[in-house]
C-alpha cells in the first residue's frame, strides 16, 4: 500500500503556544487511521493545516503526491471532511444545502441529482431532503454531513470525532456506509474521535499529546506495548484464587489477574493447571492504552 | 460562473430566510415610521406652517405631500445602507457558525466566494429597497402627488447609488467582523446611528456647526440630500406657483437638508453623485484587495 498521507516535520505556533511540534506520520492508502488526543493535544490544528485551513510554520504536508500549498485545489478536490459541529445551513433544505455544497466542486444538474440520489440510498435521507437541516434531528443532520462530505467523490474522508453525541443506531448506519466506502472504494479515513471502541478499530493509530506523538502503531502493537493482558478465571474459590499469588480483582462471579503479556498468562497457566477450569484471556483496551501514554484519560466515550 | 450562480443564491436564500437578519434589516425603517407617526410629522407640518410668511396660505394636501416626501427620502436613505449591512451580515454569520470552513476546504476560490456574498447582498438590497420605494410612492400619492416622471426616476437612481455604496460599506467592514458579538455590536450600531448621521432621523440644518462639517466627510450624507431633492422638488416648485417666494422655498430646502454647504460652500448635484459615485469605488477596490491580500491564520 502506498502512503496517501505524508507529515514531514510540521510545526505550528500561536504566539507562545507551540500547538504542533515536529509532527511526522504517514497514512496508507485505504486504510482506517485514528488520531487520538485529548482537546488542545493539536488534532485539529493538525487537521486544519491539512484541509488548507490553516497555514504551516514549517514541514511538509503531501497529500496522494501534491504539496498542499502549491497544489492546493488538486488537494481539496481529494478531501472531503465532516467537521466536529454541523456546519451546514440551518435555514436551508437538505436538497439546497447540498446543492450549494456540490456547485463548490463544480457538480451541476443532473450530475448533481444522480449523486444525491445515490447518497440518500446509501445514507438513507431521501425522506427528508425538502425538510430544512435546523428541523432535522442529531443523527440526521449527521448523515447529511457525511453526504456533504461524499458528493464530490474525495480518496480521503477526515472524520473529526463524527459520532460523538450520536445514538447507536446512527454511528452504526455511519460506520457501515464508512466501512463499505472503504471495502468497494479504498477510500482513506482519517479518524478522530473520542470514542476508544471507534479507535480499536483501526489499521493505524498515531495518539498525540501536547503538539507531539506519543505513541502510535496498529491497536495491538499499543495494546501490547502499553497494556498487559487481563485473565479472567470463574468458578475459584478465595483459597484457590489466593493460591494464585498474584494480585486480582474481584468481579461478580470471577475474578480478573492483570498479567504484563500473554507469555506470563501461559506460564501462570501452565504453574496451576487445576485452578484453570473455565477462563479467558483479553488484551487490554484502547483506553488503557490511552491512559498509560498520556495520563490523561478521554471523555466522551469508554475512556470517561 | 455556476458555480457563482449557485452560491449567490444560496446567500440571496438565506437572507430571506433567516429571520433574524432579515427582521434586523427592518429595524431602522420601522424606527422611522414609528417616528413619524407619534410625532416628528406634526414637528414638521406645525414648525412648516409657523415659518410661513403671514397672507399666505397653502393647500392641506401640499403640505401632506412635503411631510410624505421627507418621511419617503429619510426611509430610503437609511433602508438602503442598514438593509444592504443586514444583508452582508451573512458573510459574518457564515465565519462565525463555521459555515465558512465548510466553504473553503472545497476547491473554490475565496475571491470567488467575496465575490458572491457582494453580488447577493446586492440582489437582496435591491428587492427590498425597490419594493420599500415602490411602497413609498403609493404613500405619497394618497398624501399629495407633486413628483414628474423625471423626479420618480431620479429617486430609483438615487437608491441604485445608495444601495451600491451600502453594499460596499457593509463589505468593507464586515470583512473584519468574525463572532456573533462582533456582528450584533455593528448591526445595533449602524441600524441606530446610521439614521442620525445621514440626517434621516433629524435634519443635518438642526445640528451643531461642529457636527454639520464632521458629516459632510460621510458620502451617505450627499444620498439623503439627493433623495430628498427629488421626493421635494415637485412639492417646493408647487410651492413657488401658489406664490411662495422663492427665497421661502429656498430657506426651506436648507432646512431640509436639499442644499448641503461644504464649510460654506454649496456642493452641487453632480458633485454630490461624484462624491457617491467614487465612495463606491474606492470601496470596492478596497474590498477587491483586502480579499487578495487576505492572510490564512
Amino acid at each position: 500500500m502506498s502512503n496517501i498521507i505524508e507529515i514531514q516535520h510540521l510545526n505550528k505556533s500561536f504566539g507562545d503556544v507551540h500547538a504542533v511540534q515536529d509532527l511526522s506520520f504517514r497514512v496508507k492508502e485505504g486504510e482506517l487511521f485514528a488520531f487520538l488526543g485529548v482537546n488542545g493535544a493539536g488534532k485539529s490544528t493538525t487537521i486544519n493545516i491539512l484541509c488548507g485551513q490553516l497555514s504551516k510554520d514549517g514541514g511538509t504536508v503531501t497529500i496522494d503526491g501534491l504539496d498542499s500549498v502549491r497544489d492546493e485545489n488538486a488537494v481539496k478536490e481529494r478531501l472531503g471532511v465532516v467537521f466536529q459541529n454541523s456546519v451546514l445551513d440551518g435555514a436551508l433544505s437538505v436538497y439546497d444545502n447540498l446543492q450549494s455544497r456540490a456547485a463548490l466542486y463544480g457538480i451541476y444538474g443532473d450530475a448533481f441529482r444522480t449523486r444525491l440520489a445515490e447518497l440518500a440510498e446509501k445514507l438513507n435521507f431521501s425522506d427528508f431532503l425538502k425538510r430544512p437541516v435546523g428541523k432535522l434531528s442529531g443523527g440526521q443532520r449527521r448523515r447529511i454531513d457525511v453526504a456533504r462530505a461524499l458528493l464530490h467523490r474525495p480518496k480521503i474522508l477526515v472524520l473529526d470525532e463524527p459520532t460523538t453525541g450520536l445514538d447507536p443506531q446512527t454511528r452504526k448506519i455511519l460506520w457501515d456506509v464508512i466501512s463499505d466506502l472503504r471495502r468497494t472504494q479504498n477510500m482513506t479515513v482519517f479518524l478522530t474521535t473520542h470514542y476508544m471502541e471507534e479507535a480499536a478499530e483501526a489499521d493505524y493509530v498515531v495518539i498525540l499529546d501536547s503538539g507531539k506523538i506519543a505513541a502510535e502503531g496498529t491497536p495491538l502493537e499499543l495494546k501490547n506495548a502499553y497494556t498487559g493482558d487481563f485473565i479472567t478465571l470463574y468458578g475459584l474459590s478465595d483459597e484457590e484464587t489466593a493460591s494464585l499469588g498474584m494480585e486480582y480483582e474481584p468481579i461478580r462471579d470471577a475474578v480478573r489477574v492483570r498479567v504484563p503479556n500473554t507469555e506470563k498468562a501461559t506460564e501462570l497457566i501452565l504453574s496451576h493447571p487445576t485452578l484453570f477450569r473455565d477462563y479467558e484471556i483479553t488484551k487490554g483496551k484502547m483506553d488503557d492504552v490511552f491512559l498509560s501514554v498520556t495520563g490523561k484519560n478521554l471523555t466522551g466515550g469508554e475512556g470517561k | 460562473m455556476k458555480t457563482a450562480s449557485v452560491l449567490i443564491k444560496r446567500n440571496v436564500k438565506l437572507f430571506f430566510k433567516d429571520k433574524g437578519m432579515f427582521f434586523t434589516a427592518l429595524i431602522t425603517p420601522g424606527i422611522l415610521l414609528v417616528l413619524y407617526a407619534t410625532f416628528l410629522s406634526n414637528v414638521y407640518r406645525d414648525s412648516f406652517l409657523a415659518g410661513l410668511p403671514e397672507g399666505i396660505s397653502l393647500d392641506d394636501g401640499l403640505i401632506d405631500g412635503l411631510v410624505a416626501g421627507q418621511l419617503m427620502s429619510s426611509l430610503l436613505a437609511v433602508s438602503c445602507v442598514t438593509v444592504a449591512f443586514c444583508a452582508n451580515f451573512l458573510m459574518v454569520q457564515d465565519r462565525a457558525n463555521g459555515t465558512a470552513k465548510d466553504l473553503c476546504i472545497a476547491p473554490v476560490k475565496s475571491s470567488t466566494l467575496s465575490l458572491c456574498y457582494y453580488v447577493a447582498t446586492l440582489l437582496s438590497t435591491f428587492l427590498i429597497c425597490f419594493i420599500a420605494t415602490g411602497l413609498c410612492l403609493l404613500y405619497v400619492a394618497i398624501q399629495g402627488w407633486y413628483l414628474s416622471v423625471v423626479d420618480v426616476l431620479m429617486i430609483f437612481l438615487d437608491v441604485t447609488v445608495l444601495v451600491l455604496f451600502g453594499t460596499a460599506l457593509s463589505s468593507v467592514i464586515n470583512f473584519f467582523l468574525s463572532t456573533q458579538g462582533q456582528l450584533s455590536a455593528v448591526g445595533t450600531i449602524v441600524s441606530a446611528g446610521y439614521g442620525f448621521i445621514c440626517g434621516a432621523y433629524m435634519p443635518i440644518s438642526s445640528f451643531g456647526e461642529g457636527l454639520q462639517n464632521a458629516v459632510m466627510f460621510l458620502p451617505g450624507t450627499y444620498g439623503t440630500a439627493l433623495m430628498r431633492n427629488h421626493s421635494l422638488g415637485g412639492v417646493f416648485a408647487e410651492m413657488e406657483a401658489q406664490g411662495l417666494p422663492v427665497e421661502v422655498t429656498d430657506s426651506l430646502r436648507d432646512l431640509l437638508d436639499c442644499n448641503l454647504y461644504f464649510f460654506g460652500d454649496k456642493v452641487p448635484f453632480p458633485v454630490m453623485y461624484l462624491i457617491l459615485g467614487g465612495a463606491v469605488a474606492i470601496l470596492v477596490l478596497a474590498y477587491v484587495l483586502m480579499n487578495r491580500f487576505r492572510k490564512k491564520a
